[in-house]
């Protein structure tokens, strides 16, 4: 038995790493000159690593959590300690804890109404829920429209949305955003960071799984090997890649949906596997880097929330032993596509100016990176493709169903932690098994 | 609202039956979003609205039971 992996992410390498421990014959082909999909580490002082995609794991990411421990890795707890930065209007503002200085009463209703909306959709199959061809019909925007009466609550959902699924309510259809929320663990999970989905992150950055990953299948892992072709015949799948075609008797896509459709795909597609309103998860992630976590001093936990431009939030996501500090900040939802396309020059000069106002005594950070995923052209978008007006009912009931050969994988894959790295992981063991389970019978009559 | 309904209240947020009026609702697993949540059952039932800092002070059925009370006073009152 031989398969052929489209993409070196945590999907297509979790699906690679199963097939291969059951004597299948794996040849991984990634686009870019590295592994990882959408984790990826950038090393911003000397043995200092950070997260510049996916970063966080709760304990109910059970699928990561075993990974993480057969590739000896360990995690490290969130801590946020001190007060948060508040700027939603007029000044900024210092509160202790997390809560944002509004109206906890219309705050209340806005995640009653959210959570009565998780509650209603089926977490297998959301196509399929009762109501699903009005919440489809309808984008969160609009949703938000009507239903939110009281201004904070109208101020405080993009925000929410974008630090939740980076989307701007715009993008995404009222039965996406609930899926999303409950194949998340729901809102209160979601949102948490002790005791949530932002519970830990990965010791020394989440970019490591995959580099071990690839590092234990060698040479079955080939880089720089865009995948154009896949062409079906009686007997198998021809790959075709950058360097050349390879022939194998199944193949297993693990790349974002719009990703997949790009692909020459003989005989064509059924269905496509993105729709018309499929839009890129919109977040860029900026890492401020300082001699000292500076605002600790103060009291501060380096927390903040903002409806001011660019950063949404930002997180302190210094190293442990606090030999630099770094303050990372999120531009998600619209804001991502205006800040995407500024130069270089203004990003970083935009960034560094508003952590100055939040965080005052600042001094002059000694780096900055900034990381687009909206534009990368092998993940289009980050944290996950984002579903609209008339994707579910359309993508929904093909989401794993192979076409032939072709298998498919990738966190959009997982009504399970869609979204997520344990979506991911959990979509790779899926794939697996579904090919020893389709193929066992021909193999062993070949 | 007296004790026993905030309580109830709490129970149901927490998807926990173990409340008692003098439980602590962020030591039983309580954080900011599910405070919010309490606090907009409140203001559906008793029609006073307590911010977050209210919460903090009294974050037990009974000192919160006791908030409202006073507050709906103030209420009156004006």
């Amino acid at each position: 038995m031989s398969v052929v992996v489209v993409g070196a992410g945590l999907a297509g390498l979790t699906a690679a790493t199963d097939l291969a421990a059951s004597g299948v014959e794996v040849t991984v082909l990634e686009a870019r000159e590295r592994v990882g999909g959408r984790t990826h580490g950038i090393e911003v002082a000397p043995g200092v690593w950070v997260d510049a995609g996916a970063a966080y794991l709760g304990d109910r990411h059970t699928a990561l959590t075993a990974l993480l421990a057969e590739l000896d890795l360990k995690t490290t707890p969130t801590t946020m300690t001190g007060a948060s930065r508040f700027a939603l209007g007029g000044a900024g503002q210092t509160r202790a804890g997390r809560f944002p200085p509004l109206s906890a009463v219309a705050l209340g209703e806005l995640f009653d109404a959210l959570d009565e909306l998780d509650r209603g959709v089926r977490a297998d199959a959301p196509w399929l829920s009762a109501g699903a061809a009005q919440l489809d019909a309808l984008t969160a925007a609009e949703w938000a429209r009507e239903h939110l009466r009281h201004p904070d609550a109208r101020l405080f959902f993009p925000l929410f949305l974008g630090e939740m699924m980076a989307a701007d309510p715009a993008d995404v259809s009222v039965l996406h955003m609930a899926f999303y929320l409950r194949s998340g663990g729901g809102i209160r999970y979601l949102n948490a960071f002790a005791g949530g989905a932002q519970e830990d992150r990965i010791d020394g950055g989440a970019h490591q799984v995959c580099r071990r990953l690839a590092a234990a299948l060698g040479d079955r892992v080939r880089l720089g090997e865009p995948v154009r072709a896949i062409h079906q015949d009686g007997d198998g799948v021809t790959v075709v890649a950058a360097t050349g075609s390879v022939r194998a008797q199944a193949a297993v896509v693990a790349v974002p949906p719009t990703l997949a459709d790009a692909i020459d795909h003989r005989p064509v597609l059924p269905a496509p596997r993105s729709g018309e309103r499929t839009a890129p998860g919109c977040a860029v992630k900026v890492h401020l880097v300082y001699p000292t976590p500076a605002w600790r001093e103060q009291g501060l936990s380096g927390w903040s929330v903002n409806a001011r431009r660019p950063l949404l939030s930002t997180v302190d996501d210094s190293p442990a032993d606090g030999e630099v500090g770094v303050l990372t900040g999120f531009v998600t939802g619209r804001e991502a596509h205006r800040y995407a396309a500024l130069p270089a020059a203004e990003q970083r000069e935009q960034a560094v100016a508003q952590a100055a106002r939040l965080f005052p005594g600042l001094p002059e950070p000694i780096g900055c990176h900034v990381t687009d995923w909206v534009h990368e052209r092998y993940s289009r978008g980050c944290y996950a493709a984002l579903f609209g007006p008339g994707d579910w009912p359309r993508l929904g009931p093909r989401l794993t169903a192979p076409h032939r050969r072709v298998h498919w994988a990738g966190t959009e894959t997982s009504t399970e932690f869609f979204g997520l790295m344990e979506g991911a992981i959990r979509s790779g063991h899926r794939v697996a098994a579904e090919i020893s389970a389709t193929y066992r019978w021909r193999d062993i009559h070949d | 609202m007296n004790v026993n309904a905030v309580s109830a209240v709490f129970q149901r947020v927490l998807e926990n039956p173990e409340v008692r009026a003098d439980s602590d609702f962020f030591v039983m697993g309580g954080d900011s979003l599910l405070a919010t949540r309490v606090l907009s059952a409140i203001a559906r039932t008793s029609g006073v609205e307590l911010d977050f800092d209210d919460f903090l002070d009294a974050p037990t059925p009974s000192a919160l039971a006791k908030k409202i009370a006073s507050a709906g006073q103030d209420v009156n009152r004006a």
